[in-house]
């Protein structure tokens, strides 16, 4: 193998000190900047390898000067003085952290390996140019860079290259965290990661026998932009661009989700569903996973459910303060704590519930945004919750089970009666491998649709103290993936989240954080090693984020590109092929 | 020893040599200087209007500076010391014109002229009876482009003699005449065969070494304005003979009289000046023009109007024979410096007889040109051409170090015993 070092980028600088894991490099005295990624090429006893540096520190360096402050003092005090020559001596230090290497294997074929190796004496030190050097840094880093879900571009400092950063759909279930302080970038990048998940939905439906996964998501939208858009575009537009085939198979009957129908603009309530959950679909373990509640409460709530089942909640709010089971207090806190019920719009003792529709989307690849601007925080955690529950025990019924009669019995203890009752026909289709017979035998729950829950303001609820308990997050955490769902945690802060939840999230995309203790939470909380990136994480822009990854061994910087520039660039491949304008053919 | 010198006693011992200098030298420095003190601050000392930042020159010009750096003991094999040494020449350009102030003119342009830079020479000698002045002559031989010992004497004499002896037939019936068979190769030109201990035939070798480059500066077609050296254009003689004692003397002269002929300004600058009263001078310079001012300061000799200063009559080589010495100070944080012109230039060029005020003027100009070169940030008040020959050749104990394993290594290759570079006292431990 012979490298193409030109393909590399430009000429930079050399490697001067360093270990395996940081680096210092005298360079040219360019405008380079805290975060800009250099390839090293190292030839070392014949082996070729490119090794990634990130750029941590900066410093002037000027060759044979020693007091950099007295020629400083001089130029000020001394009007007329100058420095001959001075250009060629001007140097900048690099000190930076060794990211690791890429190198051929015996298939000839790229891999990236953590910084375990040094490179060369004075190796050649290369600055990826945009334009030049895209498609090579893709080939090099595919391994650490390919997925289905699109989120940014690898940056190199303030620039870009055309090198996407995806996730795989494979490592969804095993929960993503978004970190960033307000204005880091987190709404604008929902919006990205919605549309590369219909982007993907709509190649695997384009596409039916490549086998492609299908990915589901519950999206939170707490400020109500994703489908109007927090600019000029949003969902929506991408719905409004589809032909109705196309939008039947990505999106389905409605996508968005509200409180109050009637308060939704009229280009979006045609794809709109209002919230209604029925007490009955609610559990105790869906209260005890939002709030806390005293061992004297819980024990009564349980035992309520244990006498009323699905009615509990009836029972407990129209329990008569003179028949009380438990202490005066007990009741009455208990009933404080569940009168919110009786508030709320989308909590509803009787009627039509949304459940059995977010079940259908979420079970056949669909996204789901979900306005929670009009809900009361427990409202939201309390829907979250429901949801997340209700797709979880679903599928646990159908791992427990070898055939859909087995499903069937499954189902029946574990969820709401009403509920399953009405949704057990269709999940039969959903579930059954060949048929709906109940001895059809079921489908792995890894090879259905990826569902995403998005667990917005998650210190809230996936808290030490909820998590302790018997929240119904800490199962998913620590189970999701056996049954392909996943937690896409959204969090101003890291440091007040549960160690449960932290320890298995396998993806972080940390976008600006707040303050240096969150800063510190970040690296300490990181998939892959990143000690040291506290300067740059001091100098982030909004939508710049450093996604690291347990499977990947390269924290990736990447820039999250704006949602209306990507949704103008791919506009086009909403349409149906066929819409494409035809030939004209003179004679 | 530590212990000793941290006593009181040692203080002690230190204010009686203090005590004793200024008891003996200096109160007799201060009676001379007193005598020169009048003539110094109204005569002698002078400032001058340097140039605005932002000058732009008619003609551009070009610079060059040489300045050398070596070991005499890059290795020690028995009495044999291997001497190293490595000469630099810089060139740099004003260019005022491109805003670049005196950027050096490339490497390759530089190297294709002149040769690798910096340029390495050894040498070698044994305690052989006559050896050291056998290969120090054939060093020297080697090392210096003009091989002509004819041409290479007769600057000196020409110069010395104010042009009575221009050629070898010049010597009939002078006091030179039974000195000719002495001058007729290079190893009876050193008649200091006695003094030639390793310090001093390094010293020779280092400064034929940049006589050499600067001869190459003259004979190349960079055609510098000024060609800077480090030290003082002093030639030490034999005081029977009264020819210089070394061959470097007859080649300083050479380059003397080559740079004339070339239109060159030779000058020799040195940080270490030996003038008395430097300090005295110094001060003296800023009562009269100011803290801030940048001034010069002739040191005239006995030829001059008005004759030598007192302050230097007892002192040898100052002024160096055949030299115009000034004092100056382009930067008010440094202690003033010496710079040296070669006398013959300086009557051609500087000097105008019977008119102080014009020769006045063409010292003024001479040192704005002087301090415009000197303005590097880096090295305020130092010309810069100099500075950067000087890092470029200096040999760091980093680089001796390796130069020294390389010769341990070059040894091993070439199936030789492989004796340790390393200075003897270290087997010792001492």
């Amino acid at each position: 193998m012979n490298l193409d070092k030109d393909k590399l980028g430009e000429l930079y600088g050399k490697v001067a000190i360093g270990n395996q894991t940081s680096l210092g490099i005298m360079g040219r005295n360019r405008d380079i900047s805290v975060g800009e990624i250099f390839m090293i090429y190292s030839d070392r006893d014949g082996h070729e390898r490119v090794f990634f540096f990130r750029v941590l520190g900066l410093e002037n360096y000027l060759r044979q000067v020693d007091d950099m402050a007295r020629i400083a003092g001089t130029l000020l005090t001394e009007g007329d003085a100058y420095l001959s020559g001075i250009d060629r001596n001007m140097l900048l230090s690099l000190a930076g952290r060794m990211l690791g290497y890429a190198e051929k294997d015996e298939k000839d074929e790229w891999t990236f390996k953590s910084p375990r190796r040094l490179p060369d004496h004075l190796a050649s030190v290369y600055r990826p140019v945009p334009g030049t050097s895209d498609d090579f840094v893709r080939e090099m880093l595919a391994c650490q860079t390919d997925g289905e879900v699109h989120i940014g571009d690898l940056q190199v400092g303030e620039a870009t290259l055309d090198v996407p950063v995806k996730i795989p759909i494979m490592y969804l279930p095993m929960h993503v965290g978004i970190f960033g302080s307000t204005g880091a970038g987190k709404s604008n990048l929902m919006m990205v990661l919605i549309k590369s998940i219909i982007d993907t939905n709509l190649d695997s439906i384009r596409n039916p026998n490549a086998d492609k996964p299908r990915l589901s998501a519950f999206c939170i939208d707490p400020h109500d932009e994703f489908a109007k858009g927090v600019d000029k575009y949003g969902i929506q537009s991408i719905v409004k661009d589809m032909s109705s085939t196309t939008r039947t198979d990505v999106i389905g009957d409605f996508y968005y989700l509200t409180t109050h129908k009637s308060a939704t603009t009229r280009d979006i309530r045609a794809y709109t569903r209002e919230i209604r959950i029925l007490y009955s679909e609610i559990q105790p373990r869906d209260l005890y996973s939002i709030r806390e509640y005293t061992s004297e409460m819980s024990s009564f709530i349980d035992a309520q459910y244990h006498a009323n089942g699905e009615d509990w909640i009836d029972s407990i709010l129209n329990m008569d303060e003179d028949s009380s089971p438990v202490p005066l207090g007990t009741l009455r806190a208990v009933k404080r704590r569940l009168s919110f019920l009786e508030r709320s719009p989308i909590f509803v003792d009787s009627g039509t519930s949304i459940l059995d529709d977010i079940f259908y989307a979420m079970e056949t690849g669909r996204i789901l945004v979900v306005n929670t601007s009009l809900m009361s925080d427990t409202e939201q955690f309390l829907l979250t919750t429901v949801v997340t529950r209700t797709l979880s025990d679903m599928r646990r019924a159908l791992k427990s089970s070898g055939n859909l009669g087995d499903f069937e019995t499954q189902g029946q203890k574990r969820l709401p009666q009403g509920f399953f009752n009405r949704v057990k026909q269709k999940a039969r289709t959903f579930y059954g491998k060949d048929g709906v017979a109940d001895t059809s035998e079921v489908r792995d729950p890894r090879t259905l649709p990826v569902i995403q829950v998005t667990v917005e303001e998650a210190p809230s609820i996936l808290n030490p103290v909820l998590m302790r308990g018997q929240s119904v997050f800490k199962d998913i955490s620590r189970q999701g993936r056996k049954f392909n769902i996943g937690l896409l945690v959204v969090s101003q802060q890291v440091s007040v989240l549960d160690n449960v939840i932290l320890s298995q999230m396998n993806t972080e995309i940390n976008l600006r954080l707040g303050n240096e203790r969150e800063i510190k939470a970040c690296i300490d909380n990181a998939s892959v090693n990143i000690n040291g990136f506290e300067n740059e994480f001091r100098v982030m822009s909004r939508g710049e984020a450093i996604v690291t990854a347990s499977y990947r061994e390269l924290p990736l910087p990447a820039r999250i590109p704006l949602f209306d520039t990507i949704y103008e660039k791919d506009r086009h491949k909403y349409k149906d092929n066929k819409t494409t304008k035809e030939e004209e053919h003179i004679l | 020893m530590l212990d000793k010198i941290l006593t009181e006693k040692f203080r002690r011992r230190l204010k009686m040599v203090f005590t004793d200098i200024q008891n003996q030298q200096d109160r007799r420095d201060e009676q001379e200087f007193a005598k020169d003190e009048v003539r110094i601050k109204e005569r002698l000392l002078s400032t001058f209007t340097p140039y605005s930042a932002d000058i732009i020159l008619e003609d551009d010009y070009r610079i060059a500076a040489i300045d050398g750096s070596g070991t005499d003991s890059l290795m020690t094999l028995d009495d044999i010391r291997i001497h190293l040494l490595s000469t630099s020449t810089i060139v740099v350009d004003t260019n005022t014109q491109s805003e670049n102030l005196f950027s050096p003119i490339d490497r390759e342009t530089l190297e294709s002229e002149l040769g690798d830079q910096p340029q390495i020479d050894t040498h070698w000698h044994s305690g052989v009876r006559g050896d050291a002045r056998e290969k120090l002559a054939e060093t020297l031989a080697n090392i210096y482009p003009l091989k002509d010992i004819p041409s290479l004497i007769l600057p000196f004499f020409t110069d010395f003699t104010q042009g009575k002896i221009a050629s070898f037939s010049d010597f009939t019936d002078t006091e030179y005449e039974k000195h000719v068979p002495r001058l007729s190769d290079m190893e009876t030109l050193i008649s200091r065969e006695q003094l030639l201990t390793n310090p001093t035939v390094h010293e020779e070798i280092r400064k034929v070494s940049e006589y050499a480059a600067a001869r190459r500066v003259l004979t190349s077609d960079i055609c510098p304005k000024y060609l800077l050296i480090d030290g003082a254009l002093s030639v030490f003689m034999h005081f029977v003979r009264r020819y210089p004692s070394m061959p470097s003397g007859f080649m300083l002269r050479d380059l003397c009289a080559l740079a004339r002929q070339k239109n060159v300004v030779l000058c020799a600058v040195s940080k270490n000046h030996t003038i008395p009263f430097a300090h005295r001078i110094a001060g003296m310079a800023r009562e009269v023009f100011g803290e801030t001012a940048k001034w010069f300061c002739h040191l005239p000799c006995k030829d001059d109007p008005e004759g030598g200063l007192h302050i230097y009559e007892d002192r040898t080589y100052i002024p160096p024979m055949l030299a115009v010495p000034y004092l100056y100070s382009f930067s008010r944080d440094n202690r003033p410096s010496r710079i040296d012109f070669d006398r013959i230039w300086w009557l051609q060029n500087i000097f105008v007889p019977a008119d102080p005020r014009a020769t006045r003027s063409n010292e003024k100009a001479l040192f704005a040109e002087l301090e415009f070169m000197s303005r590097d940030a880096r090295w305020y008040g130092y010309p810069v051409p100099l500075a950067l020959a000087h890092v470029s050749c200096k040999l760091s104990y980093e680089d001796l170090r390796l130069a020294k394993q390389v010769c341990e290594d070059v040894r091993t290759e070439m199936g030789l015993d492989r004796r340790k570079a390393q200075d003897l006292r270290a087997d010792y431990d001492l």
